[in-house]
């Protein structure tokens, strides 16, 4: 590896507001061609951009999340340029203020800077049709309100842009601010990547790869890209500058348009919409809205909670995970309790039934008795989860569940010693093994006697009670 | 009897009194645009069907009681302003059958008020123009002679109300697009306070320019129509939250002790002398009405109307991009790919000055020329908005021509670009400030053609201007074109 790689991303993510960013249309995925517009997002003459406040505060909830500064005052901007998915020849975007600058988040110790985050809207949509050699336009997506992120050429491999974006959207989920769904494109990626030698001080010409959609796509595109341009700079050949596009299929980068150089998108202040001003006030009211951030959770429980990190990165790997087990844990404060409960217990069955958190038919507080009723040995540990199970199911509380299905431990020792000395009667093979020094078959007469008597004993007492009988033999 | 010279206020008390009802007013006015409108072309969509429609229904309002001054009063619209059901063509071949799907705001308001649109009216192809000869419908002539332009680019509107087609109309002003017309055709127009009226439904010229404005036979009829489509709107968030929109209220209030400055730089060399003598006049007339006039100076004017056409040209050139044959409007036969579509679609349906304007303004915005251009003159704008403010600090208005010159005969501007761009010389640098002003004619020069004096208030004052303009108009006897 002779040459280092310098890459820096552009994310669109778009946001979660219910209507488009200038008209009142639904900005929601999905429909029918065509059935989400209105004049004023197919670019109608007469119409003007009604701007929808919701897309600041959730630009400036992502500029939070991503520790940028948030800037009092943004203007908006025409980018033009003919494209039909673009229905008025301009796209609205942020250009020379954008509306947060300056952010960061620290990947495994290394700092990624953000250059800024602007607010643009996005373009409809072009279906061709080969067979009838027609392309159609779909302007659903016409006007739906997207956030840019820029970052600085601060990534210097695939795993680490892959990492980067990850991280993006988590916070930015978390958020609230987008859904991050890349396989329905609500968050998208673009890399800009260049090569240099380790020893050199200038970075190499770089090119663009448009429109990466999934995690893999991003790790993929790049590692293909570092090799071309390795190959083109070791066979003595140059890199050109130029916009590309990532094949999935064959894993390779192509040409898009060659005529990018040339575009000059003649940006200029939009005097439709008048300037965005923040004050200071703005600013704390949406804060005050962010939740705690997943980096914020994990130092919690790592730290305050004693979790192991890997435990803590997995609670925190879903918003609506970390919050039920928070939540759980105001209720009883067992942290690692709760916490395996909740990552070997609950997250098997969400993935056996492909539910999510908030189709669960019991609370965490429900979900904290339980492993209280555990702890305190109310109900054994397996009579726990099999009470996990019914609540999974059919909802209800932990108690009732255990009294109903016999669960409570009453540790009724005439009846344990009655059992034992059954059990014992029964198995002289297993009984003549044990005498000859055999622990295994200890565990065998276990079993037998939790048969006989249900899961109301608790596995303390059956064992002293067995170990005495078998000792007085 | 002929109530084609009669005032809103006029017509308004006539309805009232069940002299005349809304039905046979609107017969009136259509019979008169047929039977004379082929001299003067200042319609280029005339709707007798919803217009008789409309006033069957302010009648019913009028006989409920329910009436405003505007009910039952026929007006027109600007082509450029959308109206659904009938055309809104902006003059352009590119919109030569473009139905809009929705009403603009001030049409809206109009509709709410039961005035009766008579139609729409012709005007320089998407009001880029100031001669209404650019119009792919045919040019519009000056009533008072027909040789003549009656100014532009709301020439239709302008010329409609001096013939006598239409009470009222609404024109728009980009660069003067509503007085300049006003005074040439010798009637009252008014230009608003940028962010009085919703520009929804105003097909965009400049975006940061444009105003619908009213076009009437008085000031007070001016206040009438500016009073019904004024106010915020939520469609156009440009448009400001206004306490109040009785724009008639200080008529007939005195003006004694007001101070009326006048800017020597309006009347320069470039202004016609006859011109000149003209609204001095009229100013002086004011003096004997018991104001002070006083000399004051607006450096800035040199540099005001390069400013704007840069300015407004860049905004007019993204504005025009939305017209690529896809979605609406002319589409080209020629054209395999999309690019070529597009291309063939705007050399065959933009007229010239249009595409003059779409490559200044892309000149102006291209990544070499932003900062010496666009950015130069967003910082002239800056300072003459600047010099305007110091004027008023010691005026309550200022007095100028409307314009350099009174008509131009019809061919004599449209060769010469830059002589055509001087004549909106006088009524730019308000444009550029986003400030009011009213035209109200003062003169008639040797040929007999109007000559106008437009009073500039401070931003979101119309009302005075409104009073002054009327207080002169008391004493003015206007001359109604012969036709």
């Amino acid at each position: 590896m002779k040459y280092r790689t310098v890459i820096g991303l552009e994310i669109h993510a778009e946001l979660l507001t219910k209507s488009k960013a200038f008209c009142t249309c639904s900005a929601e995925f999905g429909g029918g061609e065509n059935t989400k517009v209105c004049p004023g997002c197919a670019g109608f003459p007469g119409t003007l951009p009604i701007f929808n406040q919701g897309a600041v505060t959730l630009a400036v909830k992502a500029g939070l999340a991503l520790n940028c500064q948030i800037n009092k005052y943004s203007v908006f901007d025409r980018k033009n340029y003919f494209y039909p998915d673009l229905p008025s020849a301009y796209q609205i975007s942020q250009y020379e203020y954008p509306i947060c600058t300056n952010g960061y988040i620290d990947i495994g110790g290394k700092r990624i800077r953000i250059n800024r985050i602007h607010i643009e809207e996005d373009a409809g949509k072009l279906v061709h049709d080969d067979l009838e050699g027609v392309s159609l336009a779909d302007y659903n997506r016409s006007g739906v309100p997207l956030i840019e992120i820029v970052t600085e050429p601060d990534i210097s491999s695939a795993e680490e842009a892959r990492e980067f974006v990850e991280q993006v959207a988590q916070r930015l989920k978390y958020a609230g601010v987008c859904d991050a769904k890349m396989e329905e494109g609500s968050l998208r990626c673009d890399v800009n990547i260049s090569i240099m030698p380790y020893d050199a001080t200038e970075f190499g010409t770089r090119t663009e790869i448009k429109n990466l959609n999934s995690f893999k796509s991003i790790v993929r595109a790049i590692e293909y890209e570092y090799q071309r341009q390795c190959d083109l700079l070791e066979s003595g050949k140059k890199v050109i500058r130029q916009t590309l596009h990532f094949n999935e299929n064959h894993g390779t980068t192509k040409p898009l348009r060659s005529k990018e150089e040339a575009h000059d998108y003649r940006y200029f202040p939009d005097a439709d919409i008048p300037a965005v001003l923040l004050t200071d006030e703005d600013i704390e009211k949406i804060k005050a809205t962010m939740p705690e951030l997943p980096d914020s959770r994990i130092k919690r429980y790592t730290e305050e909670y004693s979790l192991p990190f890997a435990d803590a990165k997995l609670l925190v790997s879903e918003k609506a995970l970390s919050d039920f087990y928070d939540e759980a844990v105001k209720v009883y404060p067992a942290y690692k309790q709760v916490s395996n409960m909740v990552l070997v217990e609950l997250l098997r069955r969400l993935n056996d039934t492909g539910a999510s958190i908030d189709e669960l038919k019991f609370t965490p507080a429900q979900l904290a008795e339980l492993v209280k009723l555990s702890d305190e040995g109310t109900v054994s540990k397996n009579a726990a989860k099999d009470i996990l199970l019914i609540m999974f199911e059919q909802g209800g509380h932990p108690l009732d569940i255990a009294e109903k299905n016999g669960f409570i431990i009453k540790d009724d020792i005439e009846l344990i010693e009655k059992t034992a000395d059954e059990i014992l009667a029964e198995n002289p093979k297993a009984v003549a093994e044990y005498k000859e020094g055999s622990q295994k078959v200890f565990g065998f007469l276990m079993g037998q006697m939790f048969k006989k008597i249900g899961k109301s004993a608790s596995p303390q007492t059956v064992k002293e009670i067995l170990n005495k009988k078998l000792s007085n033999l | 009897m002929e109530f084609n010279n009669y005032t809103i206020k006029e017509l308004s008390s006539l309805l009232r009194n069940k002299e005349i009802s809304a039905v046979e007013l609107t017969e009136m006015y259509l019979k008169r645009i047929k039977a004379k409108d082929v001299q003067i072309n200042s319609f280029i969509t005339v709707c007798e069907d919803t217009a008789r429609e409309m006033a069957r229904k302010a009648q019913q309002a009028i006989d409920r009681g329910e009436v405003g001054q505007l009910a039952g009063i026929p007006v027109s619209v600007k082509d450029n302003i959308c109206t659904t059901q009938i055309p809104t063509t902006c003059a352009s071949k590119m919109l030569e059958n473009f139905v809009s799907p929705f009403d603009a705001t001030a049409v809206d308001r109009l509709k709410n008020n039961y005035a009766v649109m008579l139609g729409k009216t012709n005007m320089d192809e998407f009001a880029i123009g100031c001669t209404s000869q650019r119009s792919v419908f045919g040019g519009v002539k000056n009533p008072h002679s027909t040789d003549f332009s009656p100014g532009g680019s709301s020439g239709g509107a302008a010329a409609g109300v001096a013939a006598g087609f239409c009470a009222a109309a609404l024109g728009s002003d980009t660069g003067g697009s509503v007085r300049q017309p006003a005074a040439l055709c010798g009637v009252t127009g008014l230009r608003p306070t940028y962010g009085t009226v919703s520009r929804y439904g105003l097909v965009a010229f400049a975006s940061s320019f444009d105003q619908i404005g009213p076009i009437a036979r008085s000031a007070e009829d001016c206040g009438i129509l500016l009073s019904a489509i004024a106010g915020k709107d939520f469609y156009d968030n440009t448009t400001v939250e206004l306490a109040n929109t009785e724009y008639n209220s200080k008529i007939g209030s005195s003006i004694k002790g007001l101070t009326i400055g006048v800017p020597a730089e309006f009347f320069g060399e470039e202004i016609d002398d006859e011109v000149k003598t003209i609204v001095m006049n009229a100013a002086k007339q004011y003096e004997s009405m018991g104001c002070t006039l006083k000399e004051v100076s607006l450096p800035s004017f040199k540099y005001a109307l390069s400013a704007y056409y840069l300015i407004s040209s860049a905004e007019a050139s993204s504005n025009m991009g939305r017209y690529d044959g896809i979605k609406f409007g002319y589409r080209s036969l020629n054209g395999d790919t999309y690019d070529e579509l597009i291309k063939n679609t705007r050399t065959e349906a933009f007229g010239d000055e249009v595409k003059r304007r779409i490559m200044l303004g892309n000149y102006v915005l291209s990544k070499e020329n932003y900062n010496a251009l666009f950015v130069k003159s967003q910082q002239v704008r800056a300072k003459i908005k600047e010099d305007f403010k110091n004027i008023f600090d010691t005026c309550d208005c200022i007095i100028t021509p409307t314009t350099p010159h009174s008509a131009y005969k019809i061919g004599e501007l449209e060769s010469t670009p830059v002589k055509m761009y001087s004549a909106n010389i006088c009524t730019v640098p308000v444009s550029v400030a986003g400030l009011p002003a009213i035209n109200t004619p003062c003169g008639y020069d040797k040929n007999g053609m109007p000559v106008g004096m437009s009073i500039v208030g401070r931003a979101f004052d119309e009302s005075t201007i409104i009073m002054l303009a009327d207080a002169f108009e008391r004493s003015f006897v206007r001359r109604e074109p012969a036709i």
